[in-house]
């Protein structure tokens, strides 16, 4: 099941071509290697822009990330943690 | 020739892109998952179960329990429909959004193909696998020699079905289907058209004039052209636009209610939203509309033209409170909502020039620069207060972001952070709790 956490992690980013993108990431004192970004999407909040990003981990772990460029900051939103 | 595609389980389907282990599962979009409410959209795999967009989350708990209830991002989705929308700007620039899940895209500016229903299916072909190839997603797609075949077509296969109809084939789909079949007629007109003795698609088409059009007026004359596959409706680009007929918000609530304070709060809060929708797109209206579900599921809609045409939640409210009031017998609400219609754009619209007005304008001003600059959730009508807290949660889906912000300061975050750039936590203490 789907859980939603907005913890904050630790993310290291890679910035190619004018877009960026999570390659793996410290939660919960482990490190999640990102195999695939399935999805990205961003959302305004005032004048600044969340952007997210839907990825999979390694072990088909499935994850949401938020990055908040006011920080810079990222943030674990949910993670999908097995069936319900 | 015309396309309709149709997304198959939009927001099901966005989820099981997204998350690549949910695809062959049940799926069921929602909103929180653990709160009360109804189901957004269900995945074709949840469909056998009886599940359906609309239906009480209760219900579908009992029907699929075994479903992963995924609580839905609407930015999420309109930003995947963006994207299609580019796809599909890539074969004609004569696309129409219908909705968040569904395109009409024109054919006939495309040199040399397209022209023909055989080409026009066979560009479908070619769509439909590259929006699987590129996201991952299933379409359905009609293709018609107009919009209204089009549009039906595409519900004939589904899911990631094509179907292709001329006039000819329409009829021998849809004549023998139930009247209700026919795009534009709702339980209600179906209900009108049956005391006529009307049961079919195919006895609509050949229903005598006169009787239609004393009864339902030009309605009627379009009804019978439309049982006949006719339809001269343009694609309209999506360049060209098209405004909206009106805007509205509506929420159920957590547990069946019958707080006066609450629920007027709540419709505070709707009207809040509401006119704030139509400040940013430029809109004012002129008729306010309530919506009342109670706990019997039974539903009533009422709504009130007023003078001049408002934008402010101060003129919505105080309308929408009137029709509450007089409209409400005191039993437990289940679902409340506010929208507000007959739009005209602001700057068409009729300015009042008295001082009260100008005042509200100048109080709306300001607000609006506060949310433009920290958010929706920064700054809220003190008499929604009371929704907000019981609700739990901070409207616009606002509360990620935020509450993530508040726990990296809690928790000694920050280190780095612009020191000019607006600062949310200073907001906290004049928030109410967001968890």
């Amino acid at each position: 099941m789907f859980e939603s956490h907005n913890d904050p992690v630790d993310v290291l980013t890679a910035f190619v071509d004018g877009s960026m993108r999570p390659i793996r990431f410290r939660w919960q004192g482990r490190i999640v290697r990102v195999r695939r970004v399935t999805g990205q999407w961003a959302r305004r909040e005032g004048q600044a822009v969340l952007r997210y990003f839907a990825v999979q981990g390694s072990r088909d772990d499935s994850y949401e990330l938020c990055y908040d460029a006011r920080g810079p900051s990222w943030v674990l939103s949910r993670a999908w943690t097995g069936p319900a | 020739m015309i396309l309709l595609v149709d997304m198959d389980a939009f927001f099901a389907s966005v989820e099981q892109a997204h998350h690549p282990h949910l695809s062959g599962r049940a799926v069921i979009v929602c909103g929180d998952p653990s709160r009360r409410g109804v189901v957004t959209a269900a995945s074709y795999e949840a469909r056998p179960f009886g599940v359906r967009a609309g239906m009480p989350l209760a219900e579908a708990k009992r029907l699929c329990p075994n479903a992963e209830y995924v609580e839905g991002n609407p930015r999420k989705y309109v930003e995947k429909s963006l994207e299609l929308l580019e796809m599909f700007l890539e074969i004609t620039p004569d696309v129409e959004p219908f909705s968040v899940d569904e395109a009409f895209l024109d054919l006939k500016r495309l040199p040399g193909r397209g022209q023909t229903l055989e080409s026009a299916t066979e560009i479908a072909r070619e769509l439909q696998q590259r929006i699987w190839d590129r996201h991952g997603l299933g379409a359905s797609i009609g293709v018609g020699t107009n919009k209204l075949i089009a549009k039906m077509a595409s519900g004939v296969q589904k899911p990631r079905g094509i179907t292709t109809l001329d006039e000819e084939k329409f009829r021998g789909v849809f004549w023998p289907q139930d009247v209700q079949a026919l795009w534009g007629v709702g339980p209600k007109m179906s209900e009108h058209l049956k005391a006529l003795g009307i049961a079919t698609v195919g006895a609509l088409a050949h229903a005598p004039r006169p009787v239609m059009e004393e009864r339902f007026g030009v309605v009627g004359e379009h009804l019978i052209e439309a049982a006949w596959g006719r339809d001269r409706t343009a694609v309209i680009p999506y360049h060209e636009g098209v405004d909206p007929k009106s805007m509205g918000h509506e929420v159920t609530l957590p547990e069946d209610c019958r707080d006066p304070e609450f629920l007027e709060g709540t419709l505070l809060r709707l009207s809040d939203q509401v006119a704030r929708r139509l400040r940013t797109d430029g809109f004012r209206g002129r008729t306010v509309t309530v919506k009342l579900r109670d706990f019997r599921f039974r539903t009533i809609t009422r709504q009130r033209a007023i003078g001049i045409a408002i934008d402010d939640h101060g003129g919505i409210f105080e309308v929408a409170r009137a029709l509450w009031r007089e409209n409400w017998k005191g039993e437990p609400v289940r679902l409340l909502g506010v929208s507000v219609s007959a739009l005209e754009h602001t700057s068409e619209a009729q300015t009042e020039l008295f001082a009260e007005r100008e005042r509200t304008k100048a109080l709306q001003e300001a607000v609006d620069k506060v949310r433009d600059k920290l958010g929706e959730a920064s700054i809220v009508p003190a008499g929604s207060l009371a929704h907000r807290r019981s609700l739990g949660h901070v409207p616009f889906g606002a509360v990620s972001g935020r509450t993530a912000i508040d726990r990296r300061a809690k928790e000694g975050y920050g280190d780095g952070a612009d020191p000019s750039a607006p600062d949310p936590t200073q907001l906290k203490p004049r928030l109410p709790r967001e968890e």
